[in-house]
């Protein structure tokens, strides 16, 4: 195995955790608007946020190893898709980390309501169904998925 | 120079081939979470057990489908044959393997739902297994070992 093979290996590693981790968090969004006990919605809200340490580090990986590649596999970083990739790469994880942010509140509410009377709130449910922070949370992902895009179709790299 | 020798026509069958895959790598790390949820709090295992077996059944399986349709797709557009390189062999494996497995998670994730709730162990179990059986299909596809 050559070092183009093992870079591009360590690059997948980061797409797989990083985008691996945004459907995972995209499905456990997508449950928390279905469900209604405080308990429920407290534990998929807290299987979200584990999956964070998989954005980091597989953002760390794409990132690094992909920079890289784009020598090894003889592009150039002046390309139009390298430029495009990174710019929404950036957007994603902005996105994608105020988007969070703005779901704690509702996390917290659904653990305080949890041991007290497990019943659903208005509260509760206007915060799960927060348009922004829905639209920030799905918008990453699709951002990420446009990368993935990019890094297949390389738009302008010829070949 | 070695990304720009795949041909254009490549990149579709390429793209529905990795995007089943970190779809299918996503999927079965949530049933892999939630299972190991429902384990830790026993008064949440039917909650968990309910969505981790929705999420196999309206993610995993799905996006099993559209990664090993893309794969397929791919590999008829490559004319590797007879000569069949490891890293496909490998990829193969993992791929038609992993239709016996979704099979097994779904036969122990009904199981653990309809009649034995520890079930929910080897269904977690088994989840885990095929997310290392995954990263072994990433390796093999993208640091091609044997060329």
């Amino acid at each position: 195995m050559g070092k183009y093979e093992w870079l591009l290996f360590l690059h997948m590693t980061g797409a797989f955790l990083f985008l691996g981790a945004a459907v995972a968090s995209l499905i456990f969004t997508f449950a928390s608007q279905r469900y209604e006990r405080p308990s429920e919605i407290a534990l998929i809200l807290r299987l979200a946020s584990y999956v964070i340490p998989a954005f980091a580090i597989g953002g760390l990986l794409l990132l690094v190893f992909g920079i890289w590649l784009v020598s090894v596999g003889g592009y150039d970083y002046t390309d139009g898709w390298v430029i495009a990739a990174l710019v929404l790469f950036i957007l994603s994880n902005v996105a994608g980390a105020v988007g969070g942010k703005r779901a704690e509140p509702a996390r917290e509410l659904a653990e305080r309501l949890a041991p007290e009377n497990d019943e659903p709130t208005l509260e509760l449910t206007a915060r799960l169904r927060d348009p922004v922070a829905l639209t920030l949370d799905y918008g990453a992902a699709l951002l990420g998925f446009v990368v993935l895009v990019l890094m297949i179709w390389k738009p302008g790299a010829g070949g | 120079m070695i990304a720009l020798l795949r041909p254009d026509s490549w990149d579709l069958p390429l793209f529905a081939h990795v995007l089943g895959a970190v779809v299918l790598f996503g999927g079965v790390g949530a049933v892999f979470l939630l299972t190991v949820a429902g384990i830790r709090m026993p008064g949440q295992s039917i909650f968990t057990g309910k969505l981790a077996f929705r999420t196999l059944m309206f993610v995993v399986w799905p996006s099993y489908i559209v990664m090993r349709v893309g794969a397929q797709w791919i590999y008829s557009k490559e004319d590797l044959q007879p000569d069949m390189p490891t890293w496909i062999k490998l990829g193969i494996l993992v791929g038609d393997g992993g239709a016996v497995v979704l099979l097994g998670l779904t036969v122990l994730g009904w199981l653990a739902l309809a009649r034995r709730p520890s079930f929910a162990r080897y269904f977690g179990g088994l989840a885990g297994l095929y997310l290392v059986g995954l990263l072994l299909a990433w390796w093999a596809m993208s640091a091609k070992p044997g060329v």
